[in-house]
């Protein structure tokens, strides 16, 4: 059994949990009959997020994702 | 990445302390509070602190959502997870909070099913793969959070699925606010606003905090140029004599917020008369609870919650540095009998929390001043 305090958020990334953390994530493929998109973090890790509050979105995109939700498109200057 | 390495160049980094240091007069103490706890962690992480000239100083805020979880509220979350047939799902740092009677990680160990989970969405997952178990999850967070167990709740809704309820402990933003703006031990400045807060909410609810009580506050994002920016848009408006809301963070939040995130917030949520706050106490309308149409979603509801108020522990002064009265290691008990890996105080658990940054990051710096 894996040790249940080493699942806790470490203090080098911060929280999940917090209030006010959130990732940026490339979309990798959406479906939009879900409202899903499977997300891709910088560190390669993937996960399916809920897109339902923001503009469509299409594979490529970033997106700042907090707690497996979308909460902006990330308009990428340059 | 571009998009980050570009706010977190030393050379850039020197350029605005720099500026700040000509911004500020000498023999005025300066107090900012970075209200969000991300920020918090920025600052330790990254040494923000050691930039500033030593009249400025950085007060740690409420906005740790962890942090401020009462006993009590930990107490009624255990005693759900410890009822037949529960599955208690929550976020990693909450199962390290102490409530009165231990943590759930302690209730995990004694036999409940207690699961981390990182979005409420995995605990409606999980509600899918166990029909015949009750799933829990313990919500909690700002507005940032908020709309994720919202629309998390919509889906059950949508789906028909019947097993699933949320324990509901999220909080809004503004009331604390206004609360620590009223309170008497207070002396600050101006605010560092949150930034992924104000990704759903926006910059609009903080004018009051410029029109009513004549602070300047900046939304900031996280980066150490960012904090640094936003310190000195501060520093500059205090300087100008001009005070007013500011969006340091305009590349991620629009100045009117997330509409759709609020509309999902407003059609699932509705303010709670009161709630209580560690250390702070009792803030109206600053929490949230379900609204009758997701009743039947609502924890509280379907299972016995004690509900009984705990104080919290004689030791623990996370209240008054929650308000930033007191700086985490002036806490009697900071770094001794409360450590992240036994935590009195909620500032402790959260990496967010003021006390565990700067246990963290900013141990090796007090050790600096003290010799
Ligand atoms: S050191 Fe512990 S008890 Fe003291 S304020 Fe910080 S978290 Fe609370």
């Amino acid at each position: 059994m894996t040790d249940p305090l080493a699942i806790v958020c470490d203090h080098e990334h911060g929280c999940i949990t917090c209030g006010d953390e959130a990732m940026a994530m490339r979309v990798v493929r959406v479906d939009e009959a879900r409202a899903l998109a499977l997300c891709e973090a910088e560190g390669g890790e993937r996960s399916s997020v809920e897109i339902g509050l923001v503009d469509p979105v299409t594979p490529g995109d970033r997106v700042l994702v907090h707690a497996g939700t979308a909460l902006q498109l990330l308009e990428l200057a340059g | 990445m571009k998009f980050v390495d570009e706010y977190r160049d030393a050379h850039l980094g020197q350029v605005l302390a720099g500026e700040i240091l000509a911004t500020v007069e000498p023999g005025r103490h300066y107090k900012v509070m970075e209200v969000c706890g991300g920020h918090t962690h920025s600052i330790y992480k990254y040494g923000i602190d050691d930039l500033l000239p030593a009249n400025v100083e950085l007060v740690h805020g409420p906005g740790c959502p962890v942090c401020v979880i009462p006993m009590g509220r930990v107490d009624d979350g255990i005693a759900i997870a410890h009822e037949p047939g529960v599955i208690f799902t929550c976020f990693g740092d909450m199962l390290r909070v102490p409530g009165s009677r231990g943590t759930l990680l302690e209730a995990k160990a004694a036999g409940a099913d207690v699961r981390m989970v990182y979005s409420p969405l995995d605990a409606l997952r999980i509600a899918k793969q166990n029909p015949d178990r009750e799933v829990v999850f313990f919500a909690i967070g700002f507005e940032t959070t908020a709309p994720s167990t919202a629309l998390t709740l919509m889906r059950a809704k949508a789906e028909g699925i019947r097993n699933f309820t949320c324990f509901c402990n999220h909080v809004t933003i503004v009331p604390p606010l206004k609360a620590l703006l009223e309170s008497p031990d207070l002396r600050l400045d101006g605010f560092i606003g949150p930034g992924h807060v104000s990704t759903v909410v926006g910059a609009r609810p903080f004018e009051f905090i410029p029109a009513d009580y004549g602070k300047p506050i900046v939304i900031s994002g996280f980066e150490p140029l960012d904090l640094l920016q936003s310190v000195y848009m501060i520093l500059l408006q205090l300087r100008e004599e001009r005070c007013q809301v500011e969006n340091q963070y305009k590349r991620v939040v629009p100045y009117d917020g997330n509409p759709q995130a609020l509309r999902v917030l407003a059609e699932v949520f509705e303010l709670r008369p009161h709630f209580e706050w560690r250390g702070l106490g009792f803030i109206s309308h600053s929490g949230l609870k379900l609204n009758d149409g997701f009743a039947d979603y609502d924890a509280e509801l379907r299972f016995p919650v004690p509900g009984i108020r705990v104080a919290d522990p004689k030791a623990c002064q996370c209240g008054e540095v929650l308000k930033g009265v007191i700086r985490p290691w002036e806490c009697k008990v900071f770094g001794t009998a409360c450590t992240p890996e036994r935590p009195i105080g909620t500032c402790m658990v959260s990496s967010e929390g003021a006390c565990a940054a700067y246990y963290n990051f900013g141990r090796f710096a007090r050790e600096r001043e003290v010799v």
